[in-house]
């Protein structure tokens, strides 16, 4: 069986995410004045916005008052949003990744009933994952974790039961508009990697924690006298634990055992984030395939040269395939029986999708500001943002050309030994 | 064959090698992060690489410049480069118009011009050609168009030109003293029968300087708009002859000759300097998943291309440059080692990115500013036009039609 047809809601649903984004967020996000200067702040009124759409909770259940959307259909959204505003549709896709973890799959009902009915009501609630990012992806290919101490945040339980929180994460995505972290600290100093890590529930209002600026530190004494650039989309901030103390009925799970260490969070995000990736793509394609169809040079449009034509074509080649990958992992994630009867190759197709679709959309984004001419280079046109963006995909978001590494392993069946 | 250099090309050689690391580094990355496209330029370190002989180094010796030849101007170019790829443009961007002048001025413009070219550290100079509607149709006059190209018009009113229309990226233009100005003096017929070539310094009544344009790269160096209105300007300043201002630049409307193509790819030869070196460091410094970067085979594999690719281009640069100095035919060389040079520094310097990888939520500001100032390639030297260009020096005929921008 194949089908490809998507159902009335999902089109309903894509076209309606379409729309807003061609009338509020392009206008908006692609003005010169927004596009020049080096600081991007956060569309905060958009983001409200695309929040009281539904956005916010696109995959949080229905029966926990969201749209309750499977892995594909938040695909889709995820790609007409990042068309539009990348920095709106990271803040909104970890925000309603997260939630559908949390309050779907990992909360007890106390925490839920708690925690819930504010973060259904609150068109400016945003949640954030706090934890030591595994940078490492890949570089430790065929080899235990190198198990380096001290990165992660460390909880100790004190005689009461409550727990305190020492320690800091370098850089913390959605920081500066999250009402609620969910924070995994190593419990078991014996353990590492994925092992030995507790998570917690911290407010944003709990004493102890302490999230840094929006800006900077971009050079001087902070970084080594090294001079430093801005690379992340969405916005984000550096987090510190000092003494915060978190009682423990905020612990999600049990104790030295994260249920968000579990791979198939990670598969789901995974492929939203390629999926935002390929909304990126299509902007910069869009965008030079209309400008190709009015600029004229040599006589004719552009659009009737050759050169031109290998370039659209090229970028049309590279995002209907990695739309095609993105669509199947999201929609494995959805059924992953369809691996088990062996209809798809179990491989982590999830990463295949992401690892493709930054090449792809890379090399997108290049082909596309190149019909710009001198244009593509000025930063007061979108091109040359969203070649930076691309990159920013490419060796960034937790994710470098050594990622690909990981498929590699599961080619060859290997079996990652956790370090003593 | 003999690739090594004279007394005097090494000694430029030093010397441009110690500016580029003492002066102009500690400068390079601080002017580029800096927004305002207007506030990016440093008359300071122009007046200093000047004083060192950078700004003239193409002006012939009977009107008191070193005639440097073409192998120490590839030279100087990529070890200016590798402090800053944009300051070094600074500088051999007046070559390429001290080029020009003496291949195609009269004695008595160059008393004019060039005199105070010597004579003034700031005396910079520019050439504008492209328009808002007219890029690729410079380069690649379209057969069946005969308006497409360059519009500004000059009209002759007695031993005057009167100058009216607009160019747009023109290096320098906020900057120069004295631009070479393609103009339209017969619209009826395309821009290689019909364009004239003028001199227009700064201060001209009717000529201004517009817009700064906000570059991803390159941000030292000034691109600007310059703006004619009824400029008057001596028919004195014609260069070569009326409707012959493509045979002024000796054919050629966008370099003048082989140094337009040959300075893109001597700086690029800095530029992926620059990236080795950075990624070399890094990879001896730094470690990955508990060993050194430099352990890991899948940094060994893009070390081993960077250092491949770069001295491929450095090769074929030099001997560019060293065919042009023995009088021989270049061909087409200089353009395609220009075009090759546009791949090398895209791959070179991305690859410089990768073995980096962010730091956290930030990455290394000068390992982004390569690939930012290596992307200005991909839209001035390696564009497919520029590409489709070449094959007419190769015998073929540039299909017109085949043209991009």
């Amino acid at each position: 069986m194949y089908n490809l047809h998507l159902t009335a809601e999902q089109l309903e649903f894509r076209d309606t995410v379409r729309e807003f984004v061609q009338n509020e967020v392009k206008p908006a996000a692609l003005h010169p004045s927004r596009l020049e200067p080096f600081e991007k702040p956060l569309l905060a009124s958009l983001l409200d916005d695309a929040s009281r759409m539904g956005l916010r909770t696109l995959s949080l259940s229905e029966a926990a008052g969201g749209a309750g959307a499977d892995s594909l259909t938040t695909c889709l959204v995820l790609e007409e949003l990042a068309a539009g505003d990348i920095d709106i549709a990271m803040a909104l896709g970890i925000t309603q990744g997260l939630a559908r973890v949390l309050f779907d799959e990992t909360m007890n009902d106390a925490q839920r009933g708690r925690l819930l009915p504010e973060f259904v009501e609150d068109a400016r609630y945003h949640l954030a994952l706090a934890r030591s990012d595994f940078a490492d992806r890949g570089w430790n290919y065929h080899r235990a974790d190198a198990g380096e101490p001290g990165t992660d945040p460390t909880a100790t339980k004190q005689a009461n039961g409550e727990w305190v929180l020492n320690g800091s994460v370098g850089f913390v995505q959605n920081a500066p508009i999250a009402k609620l972290f969910v924070v995994q600290a190593r419990t078991d100093a014996r353990k590492s990697g994925r092992n030995g890590l507790t998570t917690f529930l911290v407010p944003r209002e709990a004493s102890g924690l302490v999230i840094g600026s929006v800006e900077g530190p971009f050079s001087g004494q902070a970084t080594g006298g090294r001079p430093l650039t801005r690379w992340h989309h969405g916005t984000g901030a550096h987090v510190r634990f000092e003494n915060c103390r978190v009682p423990a009925e905020n612990v999600v799970g049990k104790d030295n055992q994260s249920p968000l260490a579990a791979a198939v969070h990670d598969v789901r995000a995974d492929v939203q984030i390629a999926a935002i990736n390929l909304g990126l793509g299509r902007a910069a394609y869009e965008a030079a395939v209309d400008y190709a169809k009015i600029r004229v040079q040599g006589g004719r449009r552009i659009v009737e040269h050759q050169a031109i034509g290998t370039i659209l074509s090229d970028a049309a080649i590279k995002l209907e395939l990695a739309r095609n990958q993105i669509w199947k992992a999201a929609w494995v994630a959805d059924h992953p029986d369809a691996v088990t009867d062996r209809s798809v190759a179990d491989l982590p197709l999830h990463t295949i999708a992401r690892v493709y679709t930054a090449e792809a959309v890379n090399e997108v984004t290049l082909g596309a500001a190149e019909c710009f001419g001198a244009m593509g280079v000025m930063r007061d046109m979108p091109l040359q943002k969203y070649v930076h963006d691309a990159f920013i995909f490419l060796n960034g978001c937790g994710h470098d050309s050594a990622t690909k590494l990981e498929i590699a392993e599961a080619i060859a069946g290997f079996e990652r030994q956790a370090a003593a | 064959m003999d690739f090594s250099l004279n007394e005097e090309q090494r000694g430029w050689q030093m010397e441009a090698r110690r500016f580029a690391e003492e002066e102009i580094r500690p400068l390079s990355a601080k002017q580029d992060q800096i927004a305002d496209p207007r506030e990016t330029w440093d008359w300071d370190i122009i007046v200093r690489g000047s004083k060192l002989g950078f700004r003239t180094l193409a002006v012939p010796k009977e009107w008191g410049g070193p005639a440097a030849d073409f192998v120490t101007q590839a030279i100087v170019m990529a070890e200016l480069a590798r402090g800053d790829s944009a300051i070094s443009k600074a500088f051999s961007q007046n070559w390429k118009w001290s080029h020009l002048i003496a291949a195609s001025c009269t004695r008595e413009q160059k008393e004019r011009f060039l005199k105070p070219f010597m004579a003034d550290h700031r005396y910079l100079m520019g050439r504008g050609i492209t328009e808002p509607n007219a890029g690729s149709d410079n380069r690649l006059p379209p057969p069946d168009a005969p308006k497409a190209g360059y519009r500004l018009r000059a009209e002759r009113d007695g031993e005057e030109w009167v100058l009216n229309g607009e160019k747009c990226f023109i290096a320098n233009g906020s900057v120069g003293s004295l631009f070479f100005v393609d103009a339209r003096t017969n619209p009826e017929v395309n821009v290689r029968q019909g364009g004239t070539l003028f001199m227009v310094p700064k201060g001209t009544p009717g000529f201004r300087v517009g817009k700064v344009f906000n570059k991803r790269g390159w941000r030292f160096y000034q691109n600007a708009e310059l703006i004619f209105e009824n400029c008057r300007i001596p028919h004195a300043n014609v260069v070569g002859e009326v409707n012959g201002g493509v045979k002024a630049s000796a054919g050629d409307t966008t370099g003048g000759d082989i140094f337009g193509d040959l300075e893109l790819a001597a700086n690029a030869v800095g530029v992926c300097d620059d990236a080795i070196s950075m990624a070399m460091s890094f990879a001896r410094t730094h470690k990955r998943a508990g060993r050194p970067v430099m352990d890991h085979q899948i940094v060994q594999l893009k070390l081993n291309e960077m250092h491949a690719l770069t001295e491929a281009l450095r090769s074929y640069v030099m001997r560019v440059a060293w065919e042009r100095d023995q009088g021989g035919p270049v061909g087409a060389n200089a353009g395609l080692a220009m075009n090759l040079s546009t791949d090398i520094i895209q791959r070179v310097t991305r690859l410089n990115m990768d073995i980096h990888g962010p730091e956290g939520c930030m990455m290394n500001a000068r390992v982004d500013k390569l690939v930012r100032d290596a992307m200005v390639w991909t839209h001035l030297a390696g564009d497919t036009v520029q590409r489709i260009k070449i094959l007419k020096r190769l015998g073929g005929t540039a299909a017109p039609s085949a043209g991009a921008h």
